[in-house]
């Protein structure tokens, strides 16, 4: 017989290393010709940050995305990065470019103020262009001021950044301390059909909420969200690392089973944008995140659907077979 | 064990002739890649389970890595550096890219060449139609559901300009 469950779960997650020194460091430079040029140590491994970092800088510099270019992957000419883990990239990375935008941009609207005949602090930048607040009709290219700053007043408009959160080291006696600077949370519900014969799951559906912060790329947190619900899928019900005095019995695909297009169901998912006082324009991070509440979903799912607990990953056939089997016999007493 | 007999193949790669000088055990993958300089179809597992080298051959979606060589003499093979017309991208490209369909990449010329396959006999295919024609093809980063759409938008598209593409 089929019998269909949901369950749900629910989780946070820091952003960076735990306790430990996790810096970013960026540099960013307007170009005589209005574009901009950004380094980060922060690698793209196809998450998108290399986006989102562009996206931070063109709204910090005030120049459109596509005159952005940004420069990253090669270790020895870019500046340092703690790498592309810990869920850490669009929070502090961008936290970084963002500083370095910003140094470089006060050194811009200095010089502007200088051309304009005003004060630094009444300019702003967007779209290109330098402007006064309070009548933005006043206003000079953003090409002509890096190209004065640099050739007229010997003051290139560009500037460094790093970024590294604030924390602190935990108490041995009490457990107590600061081991992140932000945090995410999240919850997701999982819809599944179990076929009591065979112990096979088939997941149905999948909700899942995201708080990220600010998301600056939604299309990409949509992304990452229902990639690592594809991921959490393979670990609540198919993927069985099996490691024996050090070799892996299971190195394919064959046998260490990875979800296709056919085991990952519709997934309905929401971004719950909360701005992280910190973050860059509010935004904090969904990488890891998004594949934690999967299992334990799809395992309360189960337990909703034919009443057994499965507590040892993945919930394979053969467990759920055998703790039915349990549940019987318990029963017949 | 003696050395693979060597044989000389002809076919057609993107709708261009070419020929190459092939040992008896040179997968079609290997032919591409180191022979031919066509990078664009992937190596992945080598063993039939990723999908990753898929190409067409006649049409229909293999993977490279498990055909020999000579078997493709005569035969019309197009991979992924023959799906955009000069600057102009394939349909399923576009959609890829307006959905967000990539994120590595890695998987996505065998990604793309299976849904031609599937876009070529079906033009109008239903989603469970997608996720049957890419289920050869794994994703390890975006859970499908961005590449089934893009799919799904790309044959909209292809039935809207009707017939092109091909
Ligand atoms: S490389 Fe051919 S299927 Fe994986
Ligand atoms: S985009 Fe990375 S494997 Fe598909």
């Amino acid at each position: 017989m089929k019998k269909r469950g949901r369950g749900m779960a629910c989780m946070y997650y820091p952003l960076g290393f735990t306790s430990y020194p996790n810096p970013s460091a960026a540099f960013a430079k307007y170009n005589p010709d209005g574009s901009a040029t950004v380094l980060t140590g922060a690698q793209d491994i196809g998450q998108g940050s290399g986006t989102v970092l562009a996206q931070i800088a063109a709204d910090t510099l005030g120049i459109p995305y596509d005159r952005i270019s940004l420069i990253y992957g090669d270790t020895q000419a870019v500046p340092m990065d703690a790498g592309s883990v810990a869920s850490r990239v669009t929070y502090i990375a961008g936290n970084a470019v963002k500083k370095a935008c910003e140094q470089a941009k006060s050194i811009l609207l200095d010089v502007a103020a200088d051309m304009l005949g005003v004060l630094p602090h009444g300019l702003d930048v967007a779209d290109g262009w330098v402007y006064l607040k309070d009548f933005p009709e006043k206003r000079v290219a953003i090409a002509d001021v890096a190209k004065t700053a640099e050739v007229g007043r010997g003051r290139p408009a560009q500037g460094h950044g790093t970024y590294n959160p604030a924390t602190t080291l935990l108490d041995k006696e009490t457990g107590h301390g600061k081991p992140y600077e932000a945090f995410v949370y999240a919850a997701q519900v999982a819809e599944v059909e179990v076929d009591t014969e065979t112990g096979e799951v088939e997941v149905l559906k999948i909700y899942a909420v995201h708080d990220c912060g600010k998301a600056i790329n939604p299309m990409m947190v949509e992304g990452q969200i229902e990639g690592g619900i594809a991921m959490g899928i393979g670990y609540g019900l198919t993927e069985n690392l099996v490691i024996e005095k050090g070799h892996v019995l299971n190195p394919q695909l064959a046998n260490y089973i990875v979800p296709t297009a056919l085991d990952v169901p519709p997934i309905e998912s929401a971004i719950v944008e909360i701005p992280e006082p910190k973050g860059p324009f509010g935004a904090k991070g969904i990488g890891e995140p998004s594949l934690l509440p999967t299992a334990p979903a799809i395992l309360n799912a189960i337990y909703d659907a034919v009443g057994v607990r499965i507590r040892d990953l993945p919930a394979t056939p053969e467990k759920i077979l055998a703790e039915l089997e349990k549940l019987e016999k318990e029963k017949a007493k | 064990m003696t050395e693979a007999s060597t044989h000389h193949i002809r076919f057609t790669l993107n709708g261009s002739e070419v020929s190459a000088d092939v040992k008896a055990n040179d997968t079609l993958l290997n032919v591409l890649r180191e022979q031919l300089g066509y990078t664009g179809t992937k190596r992945g597992c080598e063993t039939g389970e990723c999908g990753a080298c898929t190409v067409l051959v006649d049409g229909k979606a293999v993977n490279a890595c498990l055909i020999l060589a000579p078997k493709v003499d005569g035969r019309a093979i197009q991979t992924i550096e023959g799906l955009a017309k000069g600057a102009e991208l394939h349909p399923l490209q576009k959609a890829f890219i307006e959905e967000g369909a990539l994120q590595c990449g890695f998987c996505g010329p065998g990604m793309l060449m299976s849904a031609k396959a599937l876009l070529d006999e079906i033009p109008n295919p239903t989603e469970d139609q997608v996720r049957r024609g890419i289920s050869g093809n794994i994703c390890r980063c975006t859970g499908y559901a961005k590449i089934v759409k893009a799919i799904m938008k790309a044959s909209r598209q292809m039935a809207r300009v009707g017939g092109e593409g091909a």
